[in-house]
């Protein structure tokens, strides 16, 4: 048993994959929170289309170079979730339909950025995207640090946070800067989706913020608990999705998705049978 | 605003009226119009056609062919062809479409007739293979692009009676290098020791360059002939494995994908990474502007990191 455990880790890469899944699991599980809460699971997806234009834009200016790119696509991301944040805000228009337009806006133009260029010597849609079993020390770190970040200004506004997520009104009332408070969700939750993508790549990273803390929700309503469940539930479907990828060759990415999607099933089978509260 | 509103709409639409880059369009005595997918493809028709095709090339420098999305302007290209010719052997996943929009279905040339597909990778019969018939990177032994040139000239000498013998001159001249290039490969990979002849690639895309002239594919980090795959964690710890037992001393990696996993599994084993040109040609004017140079870059960097 314990062999079936280590022999993997023999492989450095393994160990990388590891640790990047656990800390991208639980502060994109963290952050999932919220986006359930808010009903904006496809904000994700989204970003990760709606940097294209920075990259292209940094792949340019770059002359080629790919380390400047990750901070080109947070700049992008960050203003990209800004601009939805202002749609939603200014407009009758819902957050979910404020995200269709920018993705669709922003993506679209990074198209028509590439496709003026021609001259491009590479497939710049997935030159940013990570691999979880590509990840690099330095990788690493930076999830560390900005994952650190993240967290640390959650934990500073928790109480604010929590009153905007569940009742709006009650935060107006309060006069809680509800408009200030929004933009700062909104860009942690985007620099959470641009380092999970640049260290494990789209479809991870949009499984990690969604199905965990969706899985949760099934079981709580206190905001600590669905967070705390959330992430362990991100960093148990990293760890066995990796190893499932190393004894079954399945694609790692996928492995670790249907683990929390397998994880998600189960506890909906349970709670239907019988009633959970935590 | 109104007024805001319609010059918008005018500069939108003079934006849509500028004529398109026709590329070639300054060869009037052209007798033929040629569409071809790849770089590579339009580079040996070009040898053959000379000035009397119209040539335009789908893809752009550097695009990876697995990946391609055609624009409307290629579809009216291929539409007004005379005649398109693409490497096949599902290389291009995008040409099914794109022909059929265009109506074109009659006129395309698949220069993979007459070629013997390899399947030489073990890992490709387990892996996502995306190619039915086999390893679809038919370029990388000139031996095939010979067989290209026969199909071509034949083609265009049924299209254009007129300029047969030209055709057919330009054929055997080309061919002549072709055969030049293949015994310069041979005296290069003679360099290399035998136990060193070992290949690992990013995905499998040298299969034919490595049955010709007597390499061994160890593996490659990307399951199956496609940049598209993705590798399992199984997968990547068997490559790993075999790089650090057989003592294989370096990496091949296309330049027109994402490097990130082959960049670990090099760290990892101690190997260097070498890049090579795969799908495209260089830009006019690069290192490996014409198939003859591409094919000499390549053969150096290989034989430069394992000799």
């Amino acid at each position: 048993m314990l062999e079936f455990i280590l022999e993997p880790l023999n492989y450095a890469f393994m160990v990388r994959g590891l640790i990047a899944a656990v800390l991208v699991g639980v502060v994109s599980a963290v952050v999932g929170t919220y986006i359930v809460l808010r009903g904006m699971a496809f904000f994700g997806d989204a970003l990760a289309h709606a940097i294209l234009p920075g990259i292209a834009v940094g792949y340019l200016v770059g002359g080629g170079a790919r380390e400047p790119l990750f901070w080109w696509a947070l700049a992008t991301a960050i203003l990209s979730s800004l601009g939805i944040g202002a749609i939603s805000r200014n407009t009758q228009i819902k957050e979910d339909t404020a995200i269709g337009i920018v993705f669709a806006g922003m993506f679209a133009l990074g198209v028509a950025l590439i496709s003026t260029v021609g001259n491009y010597t590479v497939d710049l849609a997935h030159f940013l995207f990570g691999d979880v079993l590509g990840v690099r020390n330095a990788d690493l770190w930076l999830i560390a640090v900005f994952g650190g970040f993240v967290l640390l200004a959650i934990l500073a506004f928790y109480k604010e946070f929590m009153v905007l997520s569940f009742d709006p009104i009650l935060a107006a009332t309060l006069r809680l800067p509800v408009r200030l408070l929004d933009f700062l969700i909104l860009i942690l939750i985007a620099v959470t989706i641009v380092v999970s993508l640049q260290t494990v790549g789209v479809a991870l990273m949009v499984a990690m913020l969604v199905t965990p803390a969706a899985t949760a929700y099934l079981l709580t309503r206190r905001l600590p608990v669905m967070m705390a469940l959330a992430a362990s539930i991100a960093s148990i479907s990293g760890v066995i999705g990796l190893y499932i990828s190393y004894y079954l060759s399945i694609a790692s990415g996928s492995a670790i998705v249907l683990t929390c999607t397998a994880i998600f099933g189960l506890v909906w089978g349970i709670r239907s049978l019988v009633r959970v509260n935590l | 605003m109104k007024y805001w509103l319609s010059f918008l709409l005018v500069l939108l639409l003079a934006g849509c009226a500028t004529p398109a880059p026709d590329a070639g369009s300054a060869q009037g005595a052209a007798s033929l119009t040629v569409v071809t997918t790849t770089t590579i493809v339009g580079d040996i028709v070009t040898q053959v056609g000379g000035d009397h095709i119209q040539l335009s090339i789908l893809l752009p420098v550097g695009a990876d062919p697995h990946s391609f999305d055609p624009t409307p302007q290629d579809v009216a290209q291929v539409a007004d062809a005379d005649i398109i010719f693409a490497n096949g052997a599902g290389l291009e996943a995008f040409l099914d479409n794109l022909i059929e929009s265009a109506g074109a279905t009659e006129r395309v040339v698949y220069l993979d007739q007459g070629i013997e597909f390899v399947s030489g990778l073990e890992q490709a019969a387990t892996g996502e293979a995306d190619h039915a018939g086999g390893d679809p990177h038919l370029w990388t032994d000139p031996n095939n692009v010979m067989v290209w040139v026969h199909t071509i000239t034949r083609t265009l000498n049924e299209l254009d009676p007129a300029n047969a013998i030209t055709y057919s001159a330009n054929a055997d001249t080309y061919a002549a290098k072709l055969l030049t290039l293949d015994s310069w490969i041979r005296q290069q990979v003679a360099l290399i020791p035998a136990e060193n002849r070992e290949i690992v690639t990013d995905h499998a895309q040298l299969g034919y360059f490595v049955q010709e002239y007597g390499f061994k594919q160890v593996g490659a980090i990307v399951p199956g002939y496609s940049s598209m795959a993705e590798p399992s964690a199984q997968e990547l710890a068997h490559i790993e494995d075999e790089i650090a037992s057989l003592g294989v001393k370096a990496i091949f990696v296309g330049n027109t994908v994402n490097p990130t996993l082959a960049e670990r599994v090099a760290e990892d084993t101690g190997t260097q990474i070498v890049f090579f040109y795969t799908g495209s040609l260089s830009a006019p004017g690069g290192e490996a502007a014409t198939y003859l140079e591409y094919m000499r870059y390549n053969t150096t960097a290989i034989v430069d990191a394992l000799k």
